[in-house]
């Protein structure tokens, strides 16, 4: 049996000399067609990876017909003009790809993923998808059961049921933030492959669209390829769209949706803020880190590392729509799930630490700590394609610069103690955050209402 | 250097290259040098997971895992995500039924503190660890359970699959989470004994990849970790080994608040580092992989009888794999209509065996599932530690892709034919009761520290 104290200590050791690295330049260009291309080369990175930016934003859903754009999102992988919808599903696997799409606020977004080998061959299915989409009256039909099929799961599940009661009560009844991102069961079920085409010739157009290129392109003319696939693509010239402003109500206050029979209570709480626009955003992030960015930030010491009330709590900003002249909107929160006899206690805690960040200040340790974090795993970060492209694509699809990130880093280095803190108290005020609970209102209402951090109310899970 | 070399003909896949290196405690070290970003990254696999596990103390392993982070003699407290976050770099843990590993990624600038950190707490853990730690970490974990599986729909499918398809007494009988009941009832002393029992030098794989120097990085692992005196007080795992199929079909039907009828199912299929698991995984790529597949193109796009329908694979190398159907019903769909499509498409599949464009597609799925895993410097690490710790030769790592692409459409044919029968499979039927109280739920294989 081996016991402790007999192995040799050693001092902790210091650091080698960093080696210098820089997130990735981008290459921009553009097609005859219109369509905005931006390209980087990552060396060794077999599989590339490329994204689609469509200027296809919710609030561009026609009135009642919330999800058509999520329907059209995925009926661009259910045939095209070559190819029956099992056909291209197959032809996609058959390259070893994958090809997601997603509709969110900003507007649509594709990802495919596929070994470089095989990327000619995928970018020709992805042009098809985008150029001649089948749209297929049973294959929208299908996609629209299958939607309404998935809607009663995510109700089921507190992460999500939380996020769709949050955008309920921050955003003003009547506006697209306020309802979920792929429609209701009553909007989804008057989704047809009429309102899908009309939808993508409405709001889909190379002159609008960039694609985002990232991966080895050792021995890849890209030019040539892209020409002979998304280069096919036509369209007519863009329109410009103006984007509505975000408001939101961030009155102090407490939901519940009740879960009887919840063992844990999930918890968002969270407001808006300003997007990547303002200059307060790297002391945002910053100062977010240090409030809930790991389990060493000041939520976890206290909730899981101290109290074990959680397996984690996290603290966030997500930009959720942005403008050229820095109008979007980010949402704020913290979110994670502690056990429901502890849902009193745990909130206690949470807006104590609230209160003494105000009150006190991050200290300049704390700010070193997150920003030798913040900074130093940029390099591990983005060494897949993918998270490459996923961060230029987030850029092109904020309106900000294609050197952001670059900067971004830079600034955060720049950021001290006293920026921070003022960044993440503007961003948490204590009396301006609506509360969110996902769990067993019979159990957790009277203590919750004990806190005084809010009026309660409280509503069906359904 | 002072240390036993045994330095192996390098392997060759897509120009990845590892040596391998023992220092005199046993500790196994994998090396693999990639300079084209400046990072590195540490894995250490300990020999240890749920499997080895007793009855009454179910979750042990994991909970230990959590307990990992909690300092050791020369780092205090959380000092361990501390130190390496402030490096800029990314950590976690996770224990499976058959090892726990422990892994930093880091700017390569900062290597040599991970490699410090680590070694601590393989040699000193005991020094640190105290009652308030391991009271604290019991209520993390029994609150990850409640958040990764008794609070979600569905949350608890995987560990009553799991229980059904190994019995009784199975070694795999329980998943690594544990239950609630042993999660409370294990002791400090519980921690120390395990500790003790499984974590030396020579129950352990290090394997080092990236912008790394060879020479300087075995000169710090010998430093720090050369000291670490070995034992032999590891109990081994208890046998695994199962009759091929399970010879009748075993059913359970929950009866819980859960948003749709579900039909999951595990099959017992061949170990890990067989061509025949690999031909398995084919197999159940071909039938339920992605949106091409048979199951997918029957349930989902033809009969739509299905909102989702896959096959998922398990590989262990200590018992049989266990291959996993999950199908979530449509609308009001019965699961007797969809049980006889999955027994009409897997006898199909037994008697035609794939087709050629069947095993392109199956066959450019893994390889691509392959490459993403070998793509960072971290998912390398960790496959070099997987296959020296299971099968003894982490150079298997670097050309497992190839095994895969080597497997015949007959082979394929062959696994379904003697597997993927009624007979080799344990099902789970989900039917769902109006809003009730209590309820549990399933996923993973894996839990995590963070």
């Amino acid at each position: 049996m081996t016991e402790f104290a007999t192995m040799d200590f050693h001092p902790q050791p210091q650091a080698g000399e960093p080696k210098p690295w820089a997130f990735p330049a981008p290459e921009r260009s553009s097609l005859d067609n219109g369509l905005t291309v931006l390209r980087c080369h990552r060396p060794g990175q077999q599989v590339v990876a490329v994204e689609v930016l469509l200027d296809a934003p919710l609030d561009a859903e026609p009135a009642g017909l919330d999800g058509v754009a999520t329907i059209m999102a995925r009926a661009f992988s259910e045939g095209t003009d070559k190819h029956s919808a099992e056909e291209f599903a197959a032809e996609l696997e058959r390259c070893g790809a994958t090809l997601d799409a997603l509709a969110d606020h900003p507007g649509v977004r594709l990802s495919l993923e596929v070994p470089a080998s095989r990327l000619a061959k995928a970018l020709g299915l992805l042009a098809d998808a985008l150029r001649a989409p089948a749209f297929a009256d049973g294959e929208v039909e299908r996609l629209v059961r299958n939607r309404l099929d998935e809607i009663p799961h995510e109700l089921a599940n507190p992460a999500r049921r939380a996020a769709k009661e949050l955008s309920k009560e921050l955003f003003p009844a009547g506006t697209r933030m306020s309802r979920p991102r792929q429609g209701t069961e009553e909007t989804v079920a008057d989704i047809d492959s009429a309102a899908v085409r009309t939808f993508y010739e409405k709001h889909v157009r190379p002159a609008t669209a960039t694609a985002v290129v990232v991966g080895d392109l050792t021995g890849v003319d890209l030019d040539a390829l892209l020409g002979d696939t998304l280069g096919a693509w036509t369209g007519s010239a863009a329109e410009p769209r103006p984007v509505p402003p975000v408001t939101a109500d961030d009155r102090g206050r407490v939901v519940i949706v009740d879960r009887p029979g919840a063992v844990q209570t999930q918890l968002l709480i969270g407001r808006t803020g300003s997007d990547r626009h303002d200059r307060v955003w790297p002391a945002q992030v910053l100062g977010t880190y240090c409030l809930g960015g790991t389990l060493t930030s000041r939520l976890d010491r206290v909730l899981r590392e101290e109290k074990g009330y959680t397996y984690g709590v996290r603290a966030f900003g997500q930009v959720l729509r942005s403008a050229p002249d820095g109008t979007g909107a980010a949402m704020l929160a913290i979110s994670g799930s502690v056990d429901t006899p502890n849902t009193g206690p745990a909130l206690q805690d949470l807006w104590t630490v609230l209160r003494t960040l105000a009150e006190g200040g991050l200290t300049d340790a704390e700010r070193d700590v997150a920003v030798q974090n913040l900074v130093g795993v940029a390099p591990l970060k983005y060494e897949t394609a993918a998270a490459v492209a996923s961060t230029l694509a987030d850029q092109v699809e904020q309106h900000l610069p294609d050197d952001y990130q670059a900067t971004l880093y830079r600034q955060l280095a720049a950021t001290g103690t006293v920026e921070a803190t003022a960044a993440v108290v503007n961003a948490f005020p204590v009396d301006r955050l609506v509360t969110v609970l996902v769990g067993d209102a019979a159990q957790i209402k009277a203590p919750v209402e004990a806190l005084g951090i809010g009026e309660v109310t409280v509503v069906a899970a359904e | 250097m002072p240390m036993g070399h045994t330095a192996t003909a390098q392997a060759d896949s897509g120009g990845l290259t590892a040596t391998e290196h023992r220092l005199a405690n046993g500790l196994r070290v994998v090396l693999s040098e990639d300079h084209l970003t400046p990072v590195a990254a540490v894995c250490l696999w300990y020999d240890v997971g749920s499997r080895h596990e007793v009855k009454g103390r179910t979750g042990l392993a994991h909970l230990f895992e959590h307990l990992m982070f909690q300092g050791s003699a020369q780092v205090k407290g959380n000092g361990h995500f501390e130190l390496v976050q402030g490096a800029g770099g990314s950590l976690n843990g996770t224990t499976s039924f058959e090892r726990t590993n422990y892994f930093e990624t880091m700017p390569a600038h900062q290597l040599e503190l991970a490699l410090w950190l680590e070694a601590d707490r393989m040699g000193s853990l005991l020094s640190a660890l105290d009652d308030e730690s391991m009271e604290n970490q019991r209520d993390v974990v029994k609150n990850e359970r409640r958040q990764r599986y008794d609070n979600v729909p569905y949350g608890t499918a995987f560990e009553k699959l799991t229980a059904l398809a190994y019995p009784e007494g199975h070694p795999y009988h329980h998943t690594p989470i544990g239950s609630m009941a042993d999660l409370d009832a294990a002791t400090l002393e519980d921690a120390r004994a395990f500790f003790r029992t499984y974590y030396a030098p020579n129950n352990a794989v290090l394997s080092v990849v990236g912008d790394i120097d060879p020479e300087q990085t075995l000169a710090w692992i010998e430093r720090y970790f050369g000291s670490i005196p070995s034992h032999d007080g590891k109990q081994p795992p208890r046998d695994g080994s199962l009759p091929d199929i399970m010879g009748e079909q075993l059913r359970e039907v929950v009866e819980e608040e859960v948003p749709a009828r579900a039909l999951m199912a595990a099959y017992r299929l061949p170990e890990d580092g067989t061509r025949a698991c690999d031909a398995a995984d084919l197999a159940l790529t071909v039938l339920g992989g992605g949106e091409s597949s048979r199951l997918y193109n029957r349930l989902v796009r033809r009969d739509r009888t299905a909102v989702a329908a896959g096959f998922g694979l398990l590989r262990l190398a200590g018992a049989p794999s266990l291959g996993w159907l999950d199908v979530k019903t449509s609308g009001d769909v019965e699961v007797p209509a969809i049980e006889t499509a999955i027994d009409e498409e897997l006898a199909r599949f037994a008697e035609e065996g794939p087709t050629a464009e069947e095993m392109e597609r199956a066959q450019a799925q893994l390889e691509r599932e392959w490459l993403d895993r070998l793509g960072t410097v971290a998912g390398r690490a960790d496959e070099l530690c997987r296959y020296a710790v299971l099968f003894g030769d982490p150079q298997l790592a670097l050309t497992a892709v190839q095994r895969v692409l080597e497997v015949t459409a007959e082979e394929v044919q062959e696994v379904a034919k003697t597997r993927l029968r009624p007979d080799n499979r344990a099902v789970l039927v989900y039917e769902p009761t109006a809003p009730a109280d209590e309820n549990d739920a399933t996923d993973e294989n894996e839990e995590a520290a963070k």
